[in-house]
């Protein structure tokens, strides 16, 4: 192992020693994953397996799962590396709770949103279903946010995790709404389905555009990339997992997965080729001069994902099938150095380049380790990464002169800046002394760099699993055939020329350096997280402002519920015809009670609105109420009546107990006499509106009474139900549902007014 | 705020109010029994029956309707039995592998009938309700009587 007895830090010592006990529940959630990577393993060998039935028929919604290739490979990715993580982050979690003196309670904050992470990654690589698809990518944008946030006494930590959360479900979003144009195109949600329905045509491409867009968000891409840099706030073991084979690639995996629908549109594709290329360039460039571990590696996923979406972007059997080999050996190589990065940081307490160096005789086996997972990833031979860039230049070759350019450019960024990272960590003068790492925080990086290795000598079972994903998400046969040439061929030749940039990239620091921190801050001025946060400031401010003035009193508030209720009725009147919509009946025999009784109504509101004592108020108000259960009672309504009198009778009776608490003064007495007035003609204006919208809206009503079929209905049908009196028919029987809604939201009511009146004894 | 005082309600208030008890409860049996053929249901009958409470509450203040009633204290067991009652008397078709509110006996069957009063689960709905509304409005006097004489 990777430890060194010498003097080591007091305190370091102190937090390698499990004072909080073994982490149970990372250690179930590792086995769990094992477990489900040991099933999808040999599901997929069996032959695949789907399974499909209906969640919600009337809205066409189905759960149907298929373990086809391209899930097989995503599911065995997320919970393959999930397994590995899971074991590293039972060290991690420990010795970071105890740095930071939480209890291991806080256990129980992490593991259980990890776990649901790797489900819903294993759900959403086997949906077959656009909104199940969407329900999947949610659910892991959800889990990314309490586990970004995980250190929720940090600012920047929350400030990261809600940066997350808004990018990728407020992208999702647009998943969603393309869902409901094909279904409303096509009539389905399910994708085998659309694939082999959709044609070219406007729908399919905004539906393609929209879908890409969600994806590309996802995956970090530019311009929506800035969330991932911020992302690293998280935890090691979250950036491991999220940020290099779930997360970011749950994105990718949209793509892959309607990639016959993008298909169907050569603009999407030439965007996606444009984003890729601009991530590519834009992440390997930044990444070329960051400073702290775990942005390097951020920066360079962000590139990383760019190769995956120019491949996607470019199509072909090639490009599908190299994207998904790509996925497969990005995603080991990448957690493998995310947690090598974690594990630095543990040993030395140091989590930037210019204060670490010279680890490698301190930690010998670490640095082979991260040293075979960086070669992996800077595509050397021997590793599985040498085979994912040998097809991506194939593909890359395939599409045209300026994109196999940028592929060597591509490539050679990643040479230069992954070998950086290796060599300011583990070569050179050592600049800080490194504690004891336990052995569970090495063992998994070791275990996926033999895996990187093992698979750059027998490529077989990569390639086989790729092949099968490309399949699918090419949308016909291909195969994948990685292989070690020993000739001329272009594939090689680029490779070569992408290791001598990269050499020079690594050489020539001052220009790259200077080139960088222009781009830096170029990005910093200008770029989209400007954007952002301008309009979150801005959405901020107009929710204050409207916040300012609804609330301001009483009669604020229900003028904010009064005025648009009025304005939009008014609204909805001028554009609809009302010319001899309104009509006076003829007035005979008990009318002229109901007028009587109304006019009093009338007149009983007019002295109502000039009343300055509250207790007057509230008497005259309760003569409204008797005037009206009088009304109901004379036009043939018994039942209403009954109910209108007994209640307005309670009513009164509980107004007047709630007002004797209130204080006796006016609230507006320290007003000016001039707001006082305003406020006073405010009030006037805004009950004109509302009162009269409401006039106008009954008298239509009454005017015309909707020729209902549903009230004779109920009547014919009230006698089979053993009763005579429809309304109580219909309260406990026709509609008895929501009658037993209704008094469970009574219940609940008084439960509030308790809890505001006595802290929430009931009695 | 300094306590207005208060003059005690007549005499004749004080006991009617509580002799109004035994009478409304009759009321609302009556409501409920033939709520079914006639006006009134479970939900006018608990009003009913509460409006009795308040005014002994009103007549008597709060301490002393509680003294009175020691009853009263159980208000928040019957509302929530009340409300149990009732979702009860309409989710228990589920078990059956029916919709909820499946009334029983269903459409047609034979009903038993004593008087007006007829034998059927809508009845255990509106006893239900009306638990609930009686409690639920004991409870909010209480507490409107009680906090008076508390806070301050």
């Amino acid at each position: 192992m990777a430890v060194v007895r010498g003097d080591v830090p007091a305190g370091r010592e102190a937090s390698a020693r499990p004072g909080l006990g073994l982490d149970w529940l990372g250690w179930i959630a590792s086995a769990l994953a094992a477990v489900v990577f040991a099933l999808v393993l040999g599901g997929w060998l069996t032959g695949g397996m789907a399974v499909s039935f209906p969640w919600a028929p009337t809205l066409d919604l189905r759960l149907s799962f298929a373990l086809d290739g391209l899930g097989a490979l995503y599911a065995l990715l997320a919970t393959g590396v999930g397994t590995l993580v899971f074991a590293y982050g039972t060290g991690y979690l420990t010795v970071h709770l105890e740095h930071e003196g939480r209890p291991a309670g806080e256990r129980w904050r992490f593991w259980p949103w990890m776990a649901l992470f790797a489900v819903a990654m294993v759900g959403l690589a086997t949906a077959q279903d656009l909104v199940l698809l969407f329900v999947f990518f949610d659910l892991t944008a959800v889990c990314s946010y309490f586990l970004i946030g995980f250190d929720r006494g940090r600012r920047e930590a929350r400030n990261a995790a809600l940066m997350a959360l808004l990018v990728t479900v407020v992208s999702a979003v647009a998943m969603l709404v393309a869902a409901v144009l094909l279904y409303a195109e096509y009539g389905t949600f399910s994708i085998p389905e659309l694939i082999a329905r959709t044609g070219t045509g406007p729908v399919t491409t905004i539906a393609a555009a929209l879908l890409a867009v969600a994806g590309v968000a996802k995956s970090a891409q530019v311009p929506l990339h800035f969330w991932l840099p911020r992302a690293m706030a998280a935890p090691t073991p979250v950036s491991a997992y999220l940020h290099s084979a779930a997360m970011v690639a749950a994105g990718v995996l949209v793509i892959a997965r309607v990639h016959p629908l993008l298909e169907r549109s050569a603009a999407v594709l030439t965007g996606l080729v444009v984003v890729g290329g601009l991530s590519i360039v834009i992440g390997g460039v930044l990444a070329l001069r960051q400073d702290v571990l775990k942005q390097v590696l951020a920066y360079s996923t962000i590139s990383q994902y760019g190769y995956l979406v120019l491949m996607y972007g470019i199509g072909s059997a090639a490009g599908n099938g190299a994207a998904a080999f790509y996925v497969l050996a990005h995603g080991v190589a990448k957690s493998a150095l995310f947690m090598a990065a974690g594990a630095v940081t543990v040993a030395t307490g140091e989590d930037r380049l210019s204060r670490l160096g010279g680890l490698g005789r301190r930690m010998p086996l670490l640095a082979v380790v991260t040293g075979l997972a960086a070669a992996s990833l800077a595509a050397l031979p021997l590793t599985v990464g040498f085979f994912k860039d040998e097809l991506f230049f194939t593909a890359a070759l395939g599409a045209g002169p300026l994109t196999a350019a940028l592929a060597v450019a591509a490539a050679a960024l990643t040479f230069a800046y992954i070998a950086r990272f290796w060599i300011l960590l583990f070569l050179g003068r050592p600049q800080t002394e490194a504690g004891e790492v336990s052995r569970v925080l090495v063992a998994p990086v070791a275990v996926l760099a033999v895996v990187s290795v093992l698979g750059g000598l027998v490529a077989a079972p990569f390639a086989s699993l790729a092949t099968a994903a490309g399949t699918v998400s090419h949308g016909g046969a291909l195969t994948v055939t990685p292989a070690y040439h020993l000739d001329a061929r272009p594939e090689n030749i680029m490779a070569l020329s992408a290791w001598v940039f990269g050499g020079l990239l690594l050489v020539a620091r001052r220009p790259v350096g200077w080139a960088s921190r222009g781009l830096a801050e170029a990005g910093e001025r200008f770029g989209p997280r400007r954007i952002y946060e301008a309009g979150l400031h801005a959405l901020e401010r107009v929710s204050s402002a409207v916040h300012d003035r609804e609330v301001r009193d009483l009669r604020t508030s229900i003028a904010a519920v009064l005025v648009p209720a009025g304005v939009l009725v008014a609204l909805a009147f001028a554009v609809t015809p009302t010319a001899g919509a309104y009509t006076t009946g003829p007035v005979a025999g008990l009318d002229w009670l109901v007028l009587t009784l109304l006019g009093l109504v009338v007149v009983v509101a007019l002295v109502i609105a000039g009343a300055r004592d509250r207790l007057t108020v509230v008497l005259v108000l309760s003569v409204i109420g008797f005037a009206l259960a009088a009304v109901y009672a004379l036009v043939g309504a018994p039942d209403v009546a009954l109910v209108a009198v007994v209640v307005e009778t309670m009513l009164t009776l509980v107004f007047l107990a709630a007002l004797a608490r209130l204080p006796a003064e006016q609230p507006d007495r320290d007003l000016d006499e001039a707001v006082r007035v305003r406020n006073r003609r405010r009030d006037v204006v805004a009950g004109a509106v509302a009162g009269l919208a409401v006039f106008a809206t009954v008298w239509g009503f009454l005017s015309q009474p909707a020729a209902s079929t549903v009230a004779s209905d109920l009547i014919r049908r009230t006698p089979a139900a053993h009763g005579g009196d429809v309304v109580t028919v219909i309260v406990a029987d026709f509609r008895g549902l929501d009658t037993l809604v209704e008094i469970t939201v009574l219940l609940v009511a008084v439960i509030g007014v308790v809890a505001l009146l006595r802290r929430g004894r009931l009695w | 705020m300094s306590r207005r005082e208060r003059k005690r309600p007549d005499a004749v208030v004080r006991v009617v109010a509580r002799m109004l008890l035994g009478p409304v409860l009759m009321v609302a049996a009556a409501l409920i029994a033939k709520g079914y053929a006639e006006v009134g249901d479970g939900f006018g009958a608990g009003v009913a029956v509460s409006l009795v409470i308040a005014l002994v509450y009103v007549a008597l203040g709060g301490a002393e309707a509680e003294a009175a009633l020691p009853v009263l204290r159980h208000a928040p067991k019957l509302a929530v039995g009340g409300l149990l009652l009732a979702l009860a008397s309409g989710f228990f078709p589920l078990l059956l592998g029916e919709p909820p509110v499946s009334h029983r006996p269903a459409v047609g069957e034979h009903v038993v009938k004593i008087g007006a009063l007829e034998l059927f689960t809508p009845l255990v709905l509106d006893v239900g309700v009306f638990l609930l509304v009686v409690g639920v409005l004991t409870v909010l006097l209480h507490h409107l009587a009680r906090s008076d004489d508390e806070v301050r």
